[in-house]
């Protein structure tokens, strides 16, 4: 078959550009770290969530030094906790799932962003920098009432977390 | 060849049965085309805000479900084959095998069409029962009416009837013409609907299986992430299904049109055979933010995804050489000089070459979606809108739109009513298209979230950068307002041709490849090999996370609730009686639209 | 439109003895690979690993 000298020299540029991609995808795992969302957590019965230690009472709780999980729950139309609250510079994993439809968490503007899907558990792990306020928005369509359904991510010092803590605590 | 006997007679002339067939797809397409318009307007100035007035942003969503479906189902899949129909007869030069079939398949085609339309425009009368706010991508546990679904399957048994006619017709041509190659455009056909076979049997599952039994009360719930995967198996294939016809119009219809020829016939069978390799095993890269798919095969969905993009590329170049080559030939020179020698005013080919230059575009943002990480970034966001905008919304529609300026003459014998209008169209488009898709793809940076009412929320703004939230909305609307009008133009123009009288020499002739078909390897043409390649790809691609989601979350799922959105709780039992009242009732309506698309089809040909 | 064109030569440009060499096309195309290696460049390192809450877990 007969192909053209510059149409070999763009196949090889197309290879290249490809190789590129990819190797820039593998930097970003191996070099910043960026995971995705897999399969670590198990499936769950999503009409049973009231007997799931995590989901039973969606919460934040501290599982290290400097280190939390925050168990959430979307529902139509909302999340749970709202807000979610955090300490400054810590590490934070959240375990999302859903108890109806398939959400979508997306801290907006940042990367953090998963599906919730009812019977599965999405985690992702983050770290948080300075006290700051975050919008989560559900960026998967669950409904008519969709376009309301919102939730926040507070980073908050380390004492205003110590007393909100205390406080939230029932 | 044939070209020269050919330069006497169009289409029509020569095949008017078939002739009408291509007529009455694309006029179906059409009828979606400015449905799904007129939602894509009602969409773009209630979203931006601009103005809220014309439905409730519950609403919203029956529009939205509305402007997909009809737009990534009805135009793209009639037009398509419309556009196969004729490629088929033209490049094999001999009529269909059973014009019969033909209309059994159009017809199955157009009323499981009707009957999904109803299913989801039900949704905007509250006395009727019935709903399909699901989007197209109709995701459970989110359930529509089972009529979504019924049609949905007949559509798609359609489809399959379409392709084995034109095998069928192949074959018998094969038949008498041993030893000959396959043609270019019948061989880019056959591949593309192989690759049709394979995707669309994961829907076919999914709907047949688990959603239409579910959506029916036999079975008691699903696994949400196994149907959103059998339909992602599907999902990403369709947007070839989509771009097929574009490519198999820029290889074989724009160089010529341009006054050139194909650069390379060899090279264009070799990107649709990979095209039919790649275009499945890939689909888990809609699924990267998914739980419960491991990360393992999210990058073997990705390796796959970034070389689908050799094809596109290698396209790139061979359709720009062939409208180089026409520029030569009328005398350009220099390096970019030959440009200015092309012919502009002819809006079949500004249109679709307006159309590659903005897949060009979205070459680039598919490769974002496509990088695996980086999804983090624009998941679920207003880019990926912006994406398939410019894709299917411009490479796709500017292209068909296009092509008809082009090839409604060839299967009407009545000439465009005005050149000039369907010049300024698809300027139009494209300047529309630019304004929309770039203020998408920045909002979708900002975190903007994709298929809602209202994306302004209570609770937090929206960074400032690209000009900002508001500004962008703007944009948007004004994009979107110049697309709608762009849209009127086509169909506006369409119509007055419809009143032109029929003229004869108006036949156009396509030329061959500069390299042609002999200089292909044999193998290409061996169609079992692709098969057997293309199957094992999706195999290895799909049999362990398809294996792993049923192991994890059972064919049913772990535990997952129903959420119909076509019955209020309180209504439910009413529902029982009102279901069977609305199958005669869509049956009725289905009987009548065939009967106006057949009244509508033969009034084109009288 | 390109047809009086085509009928009236039909041989000019038959053979593919004398290559046809695209360099036009190989310009254009070399554009596009040069913006897309740069708006990559721009989204992935910049836009992409500059955000905030990077999911590193």
């Amino acid at each position: 078959m007969h192909i053209h000298a510059y149409e070999k020299i763009w196949l090889a540029l197309s290879i290249v550009l490809i190789l590129f991609l990819l190797g820039s995808v593998t930097y970003g795992a191996v070099g910043p770290g960026v995971a995705m969302v897999a399969d670590s957590e198990a499936q769950i019965d999503a009409n049973a969530l009231d007997e799931d230690d995590r989901f039973a009472e969606p919460r934040v709780e501290q599982v290290g030094e400097n280190e939390y999980e925050a168990y959430v729950v979307a529902y139509q139309f909302g999340f749970d906790p709202s807000p979610i609250v955090v300490p400054e510079d810590s590490t934070v994993t959240l375990q999302i799932t859903s108890r109806d439809v398939i959400h979508g968490f997306e801290v907006a503007g940042t990367n953090a962003n998963t599906m919730a899907v009812p019977g599965e558990v999405a985690e992702v792990t983050v770290e948080v920098g300075e006290p700051q306020e975050y919008g989560i928005v559900c960026n998967e369509y669950c409904g008519a009432g969709h376009h309301g359904m919102e939730g926040k991510l507070h980073v908050v010092t380390e004492e205003e977390f110590e007393s909100e803590d205390g406080g939230d605590s029932e | 060849m044939s070209d020269a006997l050919e330069a006497e007679e169009t289409f029509l002339d020569r095949y008017p049965a078939e002739a009408k067939i291509v007529r009455s797809a694309f006029l179906g397409s059409f009828l979606a085309l400015t449905l799904g318009a007129i939602f894509g307007i009602i969409q773009t100035l209630h979203r931006t805000g601009i103005f809220r007035g014309i439905i409730d942003s519950s609403d919203y969503y029956t529009v939205l479900t509305a402007h997909g479906v009809f737009l990534v189902i009805s135009f793209t899949v009639f037009f398509l084959v419309g556009l196969f129909t004729w490629a088929v007869v033209r490049s094999l030069d001999r009529p269909l095998v059973n014009i019969k079939i033909t209309w059994t398949w159009y017809l199955l085609m157009a009323g499981g069409m009707t009957m999904t339309g109803i299913s989801i425009l039900a949704g905007f009368v509250d006395a009727i029962d019935m709903s399909a706010d699901v989007l197209y991508t109709f995701y459970a546990p989110l359930q529509a009416h089972p009529l979504f679904y019924t049609g949905l399957a007949v559509f798609i048994v359609g489809s399959w009837l379409a392709g084995a006619d034109w095998f069928r017709t192949w074959l018998a041509w094969r038949e008498e013409n041993p030893n000959e190659r396959i043609p270019l455009q019948t061989f880019m056909v056959l591949t593309t609907m192989i690759m049709w076979y394979i995707a669309s049997s994961a829907v076919a599952a999914s709907v047949l299986i688990f959603l239409l039994p579910w959506s029916l009360g036999l079975i008691e719930s699903v696994n949400p992430t196994l149907t959103r995967t059998l339909f992602w198996f599907f999902g990403h294939p369709v947007v070839y299904f989509w771009l097929m016809p574009a490519y198999l119009l820029w290889y074989t219809v724009l160089p010529s049109i341009a006054g050139g020829r194909l650069f390379s016939d060899p090279l264009a069978r070799v990107v649709f055979v990979l095209f039919l390799l790649l275009s499945t095993p890939v689909g888990i890269h809609h699924q990267y933010l998914d739980p419960g798919i491991a990360e393992g095969f999210k990058f073997i969905s990705m390796t796959n995804t970034m070389f689908l993009l050799l094809p596109s590329l290698l396209t790139a170049f061979t359709v720009v050489a062939s409208v180089e080559y026409g520029a030569r030939q009328r005398g350009g020179t220099g390096v970019f000089g030959w440009l200015r020698l092309l012919p502009w005013r002819d809006p079949a080919f500004t249109g679709m070459m307006l159309a590659g230059l903005m897949f060009a575009a979205g070459g680039f943002s598919g490769m974002v979606n496509a990088g695996m990480n980086v999804n983090y970034m624009i998941h679920n966001t207003i880019w990926v809108p912006g994406h398939f905008h410019l894709t299917v919304g411009t490479a796709v529609a500017l292209t068909f739109m296009a092509a008809t300026y082009w090839l409604w003459p060839q299967i009407t014998n009545k000439p465009i009513y005005s050149s000039q209008i369907g010049l300024f169209q698809v300027v139009l488009w494209f300047i529309g298209m630019a304004l929309m898709s770039n203020a998408m793809h920045a909002q979708g940076l900002l975190g903007v979230p994709r298929r809602t009412a209202e994306p302004e929320y209570s609770g937090f703004d929206y960074p400032v950068a690209f000009g900002g939230f508001e500004e962008l909305n703007v944009q948007i609307a004004i994009g979107g307002t110049l697309l709608f009008l762009s849209t009127v133009l086509f169909i506006g123009n369409l119509v007055l041709t419809m009143g032109n009288p029929r003229v004869s020499g108006i036949a156009e002739t396509l030329r061959p490849a500069l390299s042609g078909p002999d200089d292909a390897p044999e193998v290409l043409d061996d169609l079992r090999i692709w098969v057997g390649i293309a199957v094992t790809l999706v195999v290895l691609a799909y049999a362990l996370p398809l294996a792993a989601i049923i192991n994890d979350g059972g064919l049913l799922g772990p535990g997952v609730g129903t959420y119909p959105v076509w019955i209020d709780a309180a209504v439910g039992t009413l529902a029982d009686v009102a279901v069977p009242a609305a199958w005669s009732l869509v049956d009725a309506l289905a009987f009548l639209g065939f009967r106006l698309l057949d009244a509508a089809a033969s009034g084109v040909v009288a | 439109m390109s047809r009086t064109e085509t009928a009236g030569a039909p041989t000019d440009d038959a053979g593919g003895d004398e290559e046809f060499d695209p360099v036009g096309t190989l310009a254009l195309i070399a554009v596009y690979f040069a913006i897309l290696v740069l708006a990559w460049v721009y989204i992935y390192y910049i836009e992409f690993l500059g955000r905030d809450l990077v999911v590193v877990g």
